[in-house]
C-alpha cells in the first residue's frame, strides 16, 4: 500500500509548503493530508492557498481540513453564527485579529468554509484537534485516559492530531478496568480491556509524518527547506 | 450525615410529593436536584414552586435549558417524528404554562453543583444532553469523572438509577517522539483512580422497567449509595397529563413504566446544535 503524508501549521508558508511537496515527489506517497493551520496571522496566506486549491503539476493532491485559525478567521468573517474570533481576541488582542484578516482574501472564505472538520479514513481519525474541538491540543504527555476517550469517541483505531505542533506517537498497548455496577436488577461486575490504539502528533510546517497504513508504520520527517539543514525527524 | 439526590422530576407533582416526604420521614435534610424539573408533565410551575419553597439545591436539566432557550436540540434525540412531535407539543404547552417567575427561575440554575470531591450535573459535565449510560465504555465513564476532577458525579438524564464503580484500571504505553536523539521508546504503566457515577434515576418520569419513582441516598458516613424506589399515586398524574391535552401517550407510559418508550435512538449522541 502506498503511504500517506500528513502536515500541518503551513500558516500561509508556500516556500515550507513547495519544500514538502518536492520532497514528497521523491518518496512512495500517494496520498497528502493537510491537517489545518493552512493560514496565519504572521504572513500573506493567499499564494499559498491558490496552490492549494490548484496545484501545481507534479503536486501532489492535497486534502485540507479546516483548523484553529481558520475557525478563527471563520468565525470573524461571520460564517459561525453569533461567535466571533472569541479565543484568538482572547489569546492575541485586536491586533492578532487584524493580521489574521489582513493575511487572507475575502475571495477565498468560500474556499475555506468549505473544509470539513476532518476525515475519517479507513481505520484512522485526521484531525486538527480531537472530536471534541478543533482547539484541543493533545501532546505526548496528555493522560492516556483522555487520549483512550478521544479514540473511543471516534471510534477511530488511529487519531492522527495536529493542534500541539508536537510530532509524537502514542500507543496504548495493554491494561484494563473494573466497572462494577449496581442497580435496581441487582450487582454485575465487568472487565474492559484497554484496546491497541495509536494517538500520532503530525508536527508542523517542515515537520511532517509519513503513514503507511498497510503496515502501520510510522515515520516523522522534516522537510530539508531552507530554515535549518539539519534534519530532527528521524524515520 | 445523609444526603438525597432526587433528578427528573417532569412537572409530576404526585410523584415529586412522595419523594419529598420518603425523604423527611427518613430525616434527611440535605438535598440536591439535577434538573429536568419540567417536561412531559402536567404540573411545571407546581413543581418548580415546590422545589423553590423548600430551597432545594439544583442543577440545570435539558428540558430546563429547553424551555429557557427554546427548542435548539436536533431531531436526533427522539426515535421518530411521531416521538419528535409529541415532544414539541409538550415542550409548547411547557413553556406556555410556566410562569415569567418560574421559567427566570429555571434560566437561573447552574450547570454543575460541587461539593468537595462529589460533582452534581443533569446529563454529563460536557452537556445537559449527554447520557451516561450504565453501559457505557468504561474508560470513557472515568474519563467523564476524572477530567470534572471529582471523586463521584452524580447524573440523571437516562431516567434509569444506577451505581457504577470504577477501579483497579491501569493503561499501559508506548511512547515515541521526534527528537534529535530519540532513543529507545518510553514504556509506561498508569495507574487509573477510582472513581464512581452515581445515577439518581427520575423522579416523575421512571425507566426502569416499573411505575415507581426513583431517586439515591449517599451515606457520608460509609460512603455509601442507596437506590430508593417510592410508590406514588400515578393514577392522580395521568389524569393530569389528560385533563391538560398532552398526549395521552405520557400517561400511558408512566401507567405501565415502560423502559424502552420512546428512549433515545442513538444515546450516546450529543446533539451540536
Ligand atoms: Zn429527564
Ligand atoms: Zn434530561
Amino acid at each position: 500500500m502506498a503511504m500517506w503524508a500528513l502536515l500541518s501549521g503551513l500558516r500561509g508558508d508556500l516556500t515550507v509548503y513547495a519544500a514538502v511537496q518536492a520532497e514528497l515527489r521523491r518518496q512512495r506517497v500517494d496520498t497528502l493530508f493537510v491537517l489545518g493551520d493552512l493560514i496565519g496571522p504572521e504572513r500573506e496566506a493567499n499564494a499559498l492557498l491558490e496552490r492549494l486549491q490548484q496545484p501545481r503539476r507534479g503536486d501532489l493532491q492535497p486534502h485540507c481540513i479546516y483548523g484553529w485559525w481558520e475557525e478563527q478567521l471563520l468565525a470573524e468573517r461571520g460564517f459561525r453564527g453569533e461567535r466571533r474570533a472569541d479565543a484568538l481576541r482572547q489569546s492575541g488582542g485586536e491586533a492578532a485579529v487584524a493580521a489574521l484578516l489582513q493575511a487572507v482574501d475575502p475571495g477565498h472564505m468560500a474556499w475555506l468554509a468549505s473544509l470539513q472538520f476532518g476525515f475519517v479514513e479507513l481505520d484512522c481519525a485526521l484531525l486538527h484537534g480531537s472530536s471534541t474541538d478543533v482547539g484541543d491540543s493533545l501532546t505526548a504527555d496528555t493522560a492516556p485516559l483522555q487520549l483512550l476517550d478521544r479514540l473511543t469517541r471516534m471510534e477511530a483505531n488511529r487519531l492522527f492530531t495536529a493542534r500541539s505542533g508536537e510530532q509524537f506517537c502514542v500507543e496504548l498497548c495493554g491494561g484494563g478496568i473494573e466497572s462494577r455496577l449496581r442497580d435496581l436488577e441487582g450487582e454485575r461486575q465487568q472487565h474492559q480491556s484497554v484496546p491497541s490504539r495509536k494517538v500520532i502528533g503530525v508536527g508542523s510546517g517542515l515537520h511532517y509524518t509519513l503513514y503507511d497504513p498497510g503496515s502501520d508504520h510510522i515515520a516523522f520527517r522534516r522537510a530539508g527547506g531552507p530554515i535549518h539543514a539539519t534534519g530532527r525527524g528521524f524515520v | 450525615m445523609a444526603h438525597a439526590v432526587i433528578s427528573c422530576l417532569h412537572a409530576n407533582l404526585a410523584a415529586t410529593e412522595a419523594v419529598l416526604c420518603d425523604i423527611d420521614q427518613l430525616g434527611i435534610d440535605t438535598i440536591t436536584c439535577l434538573g429536568d424539573l419540567v417536561g412531559y408533565g402536567p404540573q411545571p410551575n407546581e413543581v418548580v414552586e415546590l422545589i423553590r419553597a423548600r430551597q432545594i439545591p439544583s442543577c440545570q436539566g435539558c428540558w430546563d435549558e429547553d424551555i429557557i432557550e427554546g427548542l435548539n436540540s436536533c431531531e436526533c434525540s427522539y426515535p421518530s417524528q411521531l416521538a419528535e412531535r409529541r415532544g414539541q407539543r409538550a415542550h409548547h404547552w411547557t413553556a406556555a404554562q410556566l410562569s415569567e417567575e418560574n421559567k427566570a427561575f429555571l434560566a437561573s440554575l447552574p450547570l454543575s453543583l460541587r461539593r468537595d470531591r462529589l460533582l452534581f450535573v443533569h446529563g454529563s459535565p460536557n452537556s445537559q444532553h449527554e447520557y451516561l449510560l450504565p453501559d457505557m465504555n468504561a474508560f470513557a465513564a472515568l474519563e467523564r469523572v476524572e477530567a470534572a476532577q471529582a471523586d463521584t458525579l452524580f447524573c440523571g438524564h437516562t431516567h434509569r438509577p444506577y451505581v457504577r464503580e470504577l477501579r483497579e484500571g491501569v493503561i499501559k504505553m508506548r511512547l515515541r517522539r521526534a527528537v534529535a536523539n530519540p532513543g529507545p521508546d518510553i514504556e509506561r504503566e498508569v495507574d487509573l483512580p477510582v472513581r464512581r457515577i452515581v445515577n439518581a434515576g427520575s423522579v416523575g418520569e421512571p425507566r426502569h422497567g416499573g411505575t415507581s419513582a426513583t431517586y439515591v441516598i449517599h451515606h457520608e458516613q460509609d460512603d455509601s449509595v442507596e437506590i430508593r424506589e417510592v410508590p406514588y399515586d400515578v393514577e392522580r398524574t395521568c389524569q393530569a397529563i389528560v385533563a391538560a391535552g398532552l398526549p395521552p401517550l405520557f400517561a400511558w407510559r408512566l401507567r405501565h413504566g415502560f423502559e424502552y418508550a420512546e428512549r433515545a435512538d442513538d444515546a450516546s449522541h450529543v446533539c451540536e446544535r
